[in-house]
């Protein structure tokens, strides 16, 4: 079982967590995007074979929500972190 | 007995032919399939076979049948809950039922009856539901109460006794079985025998756009020059549509499975529980087959876990507690690539000549010969076929997705 | 023939086949142990398997094969392949050569009718050719028709073990594990490597599936002089813990293993991995090469050893390696006769050959095996000397007589756990075996698994695995570097153990497979038809995929393959590892059931009265007590009771709350006055309604949310998510829903009956419709909304959980005097139906949004962005196709049931489905049935219009119905 480590709990099995999906931040300003950007903000998906970046939830924890940036092939987990206003919207680099 | 094995028996091994020939890769072809799964086949025989169109590649990276082909549960079935979605699947059920003749090679299609059982009053909401919308476009649909489940399925426990009792089941006797790999491997028989060619072991590695346009395609067996590239893998969806500048509303998780050591036949009925996220059927060898939910979380990875067994070990005793001591022979995992609505994506994306048969989640395998014959009619026609319309990928901009995610929680 | 099977009485010959009492073996010979077999009496010893126990009675027969219904007799006595398994009661598929046998035992054969001995089946061998490998895909084809048929017959034929209707559950548990280092695998290295790295300070899990230490050790000749202080300073170590008869079931991500020991999984978490799991002695293809009698050396040597057992009384040994001659040694030691010894190779040097020969034990070098004679066990072997090509030379043959053949042909290294966790290997073609190399991190591997021969080095190889194990986690520094290059050179100094022969061809049958009874000539047979990869081999001809998973065919199938596609093992690959590595029961994955019950402070209570209970979510909760009308009745003329502990309740307190509640709802919220109530609807961005609710301002900065009971836990979720990600400032949200019960006091009676508890002044004027108020109800300080769900003036009170009971009795007790009557699920889904209130869950679905729900009302759109906006906007602009309306029925009596369709006529007379029923009920307060059902936009339009509904074929009318069914102006809740 992957072992995901809560930036305020430290490592826990993956069992705790609740998966959110990949990162996709909302469009700033929402009621200015066409059909096409709105579209693409609630459908389309990076669903990158790499490393993804992507929201858990520390559910059996301590009710965090963070980012982790985890390998979708190997699972190798290179970062995970509390959320920042400056959070890219881009995924992790990677392929 | 078949005339085949006969001449086999007489003959030895010498004159058997190939089910299917290598070729070398050649440097153009009309229309090149990515993926040498049911889907890709499929299409490559009904090209073949409907449009005498047959300059025709599939492209596959492992060996045929070796995706999500190889690795379902290989449960048929029609009761959707939306027409469009029961109008579909039960075309493709009438596909199976004639398959045999048609390829002339056994797919075993097992028409035993599928239940899915309800264990919650909503859960029997729904199950009516859908049994009238079969009942209302001829699938044999119905609900039914838990004395005619035991009947049915001898041994399954429908006391009140466990956690999530049953309540009713919906019964759709046309439902069932086949064996997956069987189709694939008929399928790709019948096209190679009308010219197609199957290339195994050959990974696509980009996709030539120009313009808007599709001209050609990189394998690793070389350059293929080609104006039709049809995208018909689960799993790498995403990854394939990547190269030819394509995003699509396609997340990626992986669907677990296991089977048992041999047993004398017990189980003649397809089960399958939406709220105990199980499904089993019986094979001919005496397996039991099993399947639940996809994993949690987003993985490219086809590794199993602890998780998933004991899980669907806890939800089978549920229904079948007489099966305790019964072993678990081998556990694997397949990648399914789910859209927002649990419905596919087939047919035309911006780039021209660069179509797709993708976002099958949990269920593409039963739609395998169905989707062969209206993508080879798309493509021959150059135009969408009505019955797959819903499922084009432009509902997504059009914000006119499919009703199918009613039913998503029991999608097997 | 029949005698052959030898029949004793009840312990008459239990010891024919005994060997004298020697040391090393694991049956206590004072305590006897009788139990059945096909209703036959055995007995063994405390400490037999039930497979030693037979075969000392003389049993040589165990099972027949699975397509032909050959006989089949003890193979590996390791639980490695298919040959015995036996039915133990309710329990199918138990391999007899590892489970002890226990007293009263009443084994049966398996897939024979009508008996092992006679097995009517048997005869499929006759139609053999007309049913080669894959058979079945080419006939039954035509006519479609009759497959079913055809498919009832196969089943018939299908299967091994039977499953007991009857049969329960037993005790089956889980344990968790920790440890720095898990050793998998208890022989020479595996005990080294848990010694050395134990030694370095960490801390060792041990595991071994036999029922104790030392693996080959117990049972070879070749015993290692440092065997028995190993064994003990694995025991004297305080921080080894060994777990024997454990099977190591499966690598998973980040070292999770699982374990089996009987009945409990054993769940590990080790920080690095010591793979010392041993390798798998090879069968070799010959004529009839399953034919009983035809046995592994080690096997042999295993009945030999550890049980007394003689495997044979003459045995022809065939090898191509000293561990041959070693098994050889051991059965003439232990008084079998030696036929022969047959080597594959020029000559052996070893002490053992040299010993045997001088003993005048016949050695026949340069020679293998053609057959194993006989029809239902060994009577001859038929040996012929090898071509200088390498290939057997048919013409010189020579027929030696004996009842056993061992067959000591080499080994493959047990690699599948190592493979399974990412590990690579490389097919070594001098040593024909496969070498690990790349190891994942963390992971090590030793001993035969890694190669190692001799116990001494196997011990060597597992010492420093144990230290790189150790070092890996920061004990230690591990190995030096002249310790390794030492080992190496050890290991490449060995001899070769396996040979590269995997096959002497034949004119019979010759078993790759024995699960499956697939054969040579078989996989030959797929190949040439275009199964050339060894995925699609193992897919046509089921090589691999049966009870044994692989252990007996997987390498000569590989080896086979590669040899029919003319190029080399390395390049034809291997079939994917895959857990669990042995087979284990539903039972021991399941443990006990874990299934969470959520259940109120008040749940006795209703047990009590005798109401139903329903499964909601998590929840179990009162459907009814039993007259659920009467309920209705109670609520509607005087007053009720129900507990709604299972709404999500949710507190939000700090400034930002308005903020971020303007943000989750599509309602307004900035406004909302201290002290007031508020309905509000849900969306995600989709625009689809995700839950619905109450919010109440508690106070300035303090917020009190419910949700739908079994919205709780996401709804928390999703608020958490958006708090946290920039919409929290100022906001701290805690879910109470554990922590509070709520009841709902429902009724035109309910004012006084909340009074007699409160000093608080409930009157209308202190305490309106849609108001909260914090106040004390008999003595315990509560949170009273004046909401309702019922259509009637009501109150939620929610008090702390542990208060819940005590709260609940005082409102019954204040309530008698008013007739009150506790109320469940059932009647509350009428009294809100006869308001038209929707249940979000059940009149809406995953893409329902609140337009076309009829609750155009609560969307703001004039107000910020909020979850949802842009698309409501949209559909707004657009408008909805189908709407969410309520329907009264024309047969007022008739209550057609949920999910049923609406539908009309289409132009060709067909009907058409135009929508479905959410909900439906009789209603009494309006003596009709009404409904909540979907409708197109048009047809819902307007009030009173008919439309169908298809019930069992008919049709009935019903009409479109607007607004709430009952008390439509909302004047009893204002009361």
């Amino acid at each position: 079982m992957l072992i995901l480590s809560c930036p305020n709990c430290g490592e826990r099995n993956v069992s705790e967590f609740r998966f959110g999906g990949e990162f996709n931040p909302r469009p700033p300003n929402p009621d200015a995007c066409g059909d096409a950007e709105l579209a693409a903000y609630l459908y389309l998906r990076d669903n990158r074979l790499g490393v993804e970046k992507a929201w858990w939830y520390h559910q059996a924890g301590c009710g965090l929500w963070f980012l982790a940036e985890r390998h979708t092939k190997t699972q190798e987990v290179l970062k995970t972190n509390v959320w920042q206003p400056d959070e890219a919207g881009e995924g992790a680099d990677g392929d | 007995m078949s005339f085949k094995l006969i001449r086999q028996a007489l003959n030895g091994n010498g004159l058997l032919p190939r089910m299917w020939r290598s070729h070398p890769v050649r440097d153009r072809y009309d229309v090149v399939i990515v993926g040498g799964g049911a889907h890709g086949l499929a299409c490559a025989y009904y090209l073949a076979a409907q449009h005498a169109i047959t300059d025709v590649a599939v492209i596959e990276k492992g060996y045929i049948g070796s995706g999500g082909s190889g690795r379902n549960t290989a449960i048929i079935r029609s009761n959707y809950l939306t027409p469009e979605g029961v109008r579909f699947y039960d075309e493709s059920v009438r596909l199976y039922e004639q398959m045999a003749t048609e390829l002339d090679f056994n797919v075993m299609f097992s028409q035993r009856g599928h239940l899915t059982l309800a264990h919650t009053d909503g859960a029997v909401r729904t199950m009516r539901r859908r049994a009238e919308v079969n009942k209302l476009q001829g699938v044999v649909s119905e609900l039914i109460p838990p004395d005619e489940i035991e009947r049915l399925c001898p041994g399954i426990d429908v006391s009140d006794h466990p956690r999530y009792p049953i309540l009713a089941a919906l019964y759709h006797p046309p439902g069932g079985i086949v064996r997956h790999d069987a189709v694939v491997w008929g399928y790709a028989h019948q096209a190679d025998r009308r010219g197609v060619h199957i290339h195994q072991q050959t990974a696509l590695t980009g996709v030539d756009v120009r313009g808007d346009s599709v001209v050609g395609v990189e394998t690793t067996g070389g350059y293929i020059k080609t104006g039709t590239v049809l995208n018909a893998t689960a799993g790498w969806g995403s990854t394939i549509a990547d190269m030819a500048g394509v995003r699509l509303p396609l997340t990626t998780f992986p669907l677990q499975a296991c089977v048992t050591e041999p047993l004398k036949p017990f189980l003649d009925v397809v089960i399958v529980s939406g709220s105990l996220h199980v499904y089993v059927s019986q094979s001919d060898r005496g397996e039991l087959v099993m399947g639940a939910s996809v994993d949690p979380y987003t993985s490219y990875s086809m590794d199993s876990s602890l998780a998933f067994m004991e899980g669907i070990a806890g939800h089978m005793l549920e229904l079948f507690p007489f099966l305790s001591r019964v072993r678990v022979l081998r556990q694997w995992a397949g990648l399914c690539d789910m859209t927002p609505d649990y419905s596919p994506i087939m047919g035309f994306t911006p780039v021209r000549g660069f179509l797709v048969d993708v976002g099958w989640g949990t269920y593409g395998f039963k739609a395998s010969p169905i989707c062969g014959r209206t993508m080879a009619e798309l493509i021959a026609g150059e135009r969408t076929p009505d019955l797959i319309r819903p499922f084009r990928l432009s509902r997504f901009e059009e914000f006119d997705l499919v009703g199918e995610k009613g039913a998503a929680s029991v999608g097997h | 023939m029949a005698t052959e099977m030898t029949r004793p009485q009840a312990g008459s010959r239990t010891d024919a086949h005994r060997l004298p009492p020697r040391s090393g073996e694991v049956i206590d010979r004072g305590a006897r142990v009788a139990f059945t077999f096909d209703g036959r009496d055995y007995t063994g010893y405390e400490g037999d398997t039930i497979a030693s126990a037979m075969a000392a009675s003389g049993v040589r027969v165990f099972s027949r094969s699975f397509k032909y219904h050959r006989p089949r007799g003890l193979l590996c006595c390791a639980g490695q392949c298919p040959n015995c398994l036996v039915q133990i009661g309710d329990e199918p598929n138990v391999r007899a050569c590892t489970r002890r046998v226990e007293t009263g035992m009443a084994v049966c054969s398996q897939n024979a009718q009508p008996s092992l001995d006679r097995d009517l089946l048997s005869l499929t061998q006759l139609a053999a050719p007309l049913m080669p490998v894959g058979f079945y895909y080419k006939t039954f084809i035509r006519p479609a028709a009759l497959w079913p048929s055809y498919e009832r017959v196969l089943r018939r034929a299908a299967g091994l073990g039977k499953v007991d209707l009857a049969s329960r559950p037993g005790a089956f548990d889980k344990e968790y594990l920790h440890a720095d280092v898990a050793v998998v695998g208890g022989g020479p290295s595996g005990m080294a490597a848990a010694v050395g790295a134990a030694e370095q300070g960490a801390s060792v899990a041990l595991f071994d599936v036999e029922p104790s230490l030392g693996g080959r050790l117990r049972y070879s000749r070749s015993r290692s002089g440092g065997f028995a202080s190993l064994r003990s300073s694995v025991a004297n170590r305080p921080d080894v813990d060994v777990y024997t008869d454990t099977s190591v079931l499966g690598w998973y991500q980040d070292n999770w293993l699982a374990a089996v020991k009987g009945s409990r999984l054993f769940k590990i978490r080790a920080k690095s991995v010591v793979v010392a799991t041993g390798a798998i002695e090879m069968p070799l293809l010959f004529d009839n090469n399953d034919l009983p009698g035809v046995m592994l050396g080690s096997a042999a040597q295993r009945l030999a050893h550890l049980y007394g057992v003689k495997p044979g009384e003459r045995a022809l040994v065939l090898t191509a390696n000293d561990d041959g001659w070693d098994v050889a040694v051991d059965l003439a030691e232990a008084g079998i006769d030696v036929a022969a010894v047959v080597d594959e190779r020029h000559s052996c040097s070893s002490s053992a050959a040299k010993a045997l020969i001088s003993r005048g034990v016949p050695a026949y070098f340069r020679h293998t095996i053609l057959e194993a004679v006989g029809s239902k066990r060994v009577r001859a072997a038929r040996v012929a000397r090898i071509d200088p090509l390498g290939e057997a030379d048919r013409s010189a043959t020579r027929n030696l007589p004996c009842d056993l053949v061992v067959v000591s042909m080499g080994w493959t290294p047990d690699l599948a756990l190592f493979h399974m966790a990412g590990g690579k290997s490389v097919y070594d073609e001098q040593r024909s075996e496969h070498r690990a190399t790349d190891a994942p991190e963390g992971m090590f591997v030793a001993g035969r698994a890694a190669g190692a021969g001799t116990a001494a080095c196997a011990m060597e190889e597992g010492r420093i695995a144990g230290k790189s194990a150790a070092a890996f986690l920061g004990f230690g520094d591990g190995p030096t570097a002249s310790e390794v290059s030492d080992l190496h050179a050890r290991k490449a100094g060995e001899p070769v153990r396996t040979s590269g022969r995997t096959i002497v061809p034949g004119r019979k049958k010759r078993f790759l497979c024995y699960c499956e009874d697939v054969t040579d000539v078989d996989l030959q047979t797929a190949i040439v038809e275009g199964y050339d990869s060894l995925e699609l081999l193992k897919r046509y001809s089921t090589i691999s995929m049966g009870p044994c998973q692989g252990r007996m065919c997987s390498m000569n199938t590989v080896r086979l393959c590669a040899r029919a596609n003319g190029t080399h093992v390395q390049e034809t690959g291997k079939t994917t590892s895959r857990p669990p590595v042995a087979p284990v029961t539903l039972g021991a994955l399941a443990g006990q059931n874990m299934e969470p019950v959520q259940v109120s402070p008040v749940h006795q209570w209703h047990l009590d009265r005798g109401a139903g209970m329903m499964v909601a979510g998590l929840w179990l909760r009162p459907e009814d007590y039993g007259d659920p009308v009467a309920e209705v009745k109670a609520v509607r003329e005087r007053v009720g009771l129900m507990d709604v502990s299972t709404l999500g309740k949710i507190q939000l307190t700090g400034s930002g709350v308005p903020e971020l509640l303007e943000r989750l709802y599509v309602n307004q919220w900035r406004k909302l006055g201290v002290g007031r109530v508020r309905y509000g609807v849900m969306c995600n961005d989709e625009g689809v309604v995700i839950d619905d609710g109450v919010c109440a301002r508690v106070q300035e900065d303090e917020w009190y949310m419910s949700t739908t009971s079994t919205g709780a836990t996401t709804v928390f979720e999703w608020i958490q998510w958006w708090a946290q990600s920039g919409w929290g400032d100022g906001v701290h949200a805690v879910n109470l829903t554990d922590s509070y019960a709520a009841f709902n006091l429902a009724g035109p009676r309910s004012r006084e009956v909340l009074q007699l508890l409160t000093d608080r002044d409930l009157g209308n004027p202190k305490f309106p419709y849609m108001r909260v108020r914090s106040t004390r109800v008999a003595g315990v300080l509560c949170r009273v909304l004046r909401i309702g769900f019922t259509g009637e003036l009501s109150y939620e009170i929610h008090c702390p959980a542990s208060f819940g009971m005590h709260v609940w009795e005082a409102l019954m007790a204040a309530g008698k005097e008013f007739d009150v009557a506790p109320f469940g699920v059932e009647a509350q889904r009428v009294l809100r139906l006869e308001k038209a209130h929707i249940i979000v869950g059940q009149d809406t679905d995953a893409l329902t949004d609140p337009f076309s729900a009829n609750m155009e009302w609560v969307v703001k759109l004039n107000k910020r962005d909020f979850l949802g906006k842009p698309m409501l906007t949209r559909m707004s602009e657009r408008g909805t196709a189908q709407r969410l309306v309520g329907f009264r029925m024309a047969r007022p009596d008739l209550v057609p049931e949920e999910g049923l369709q609406a539908v009309c006529r289409d132009g060709n007379g067909r009907q058409e489905i135009i929508g479905w029923l959410t909900s439906c009920r009789f209603s009494p307060a309006l003596g009709e049935t009404i409904g909540l059902c979907w409708l197109p936009a048009n047809v819902a339009a307007e009030a009173g219009t008919p439309f169908q509904i298809r019930r069992g074929g008919e049709l009935e009318e019903a009409y479109v119905h607007h607004g709430p069914f009952y008390d439509p102006a909302g004047e009893r809740l204002q009361m």
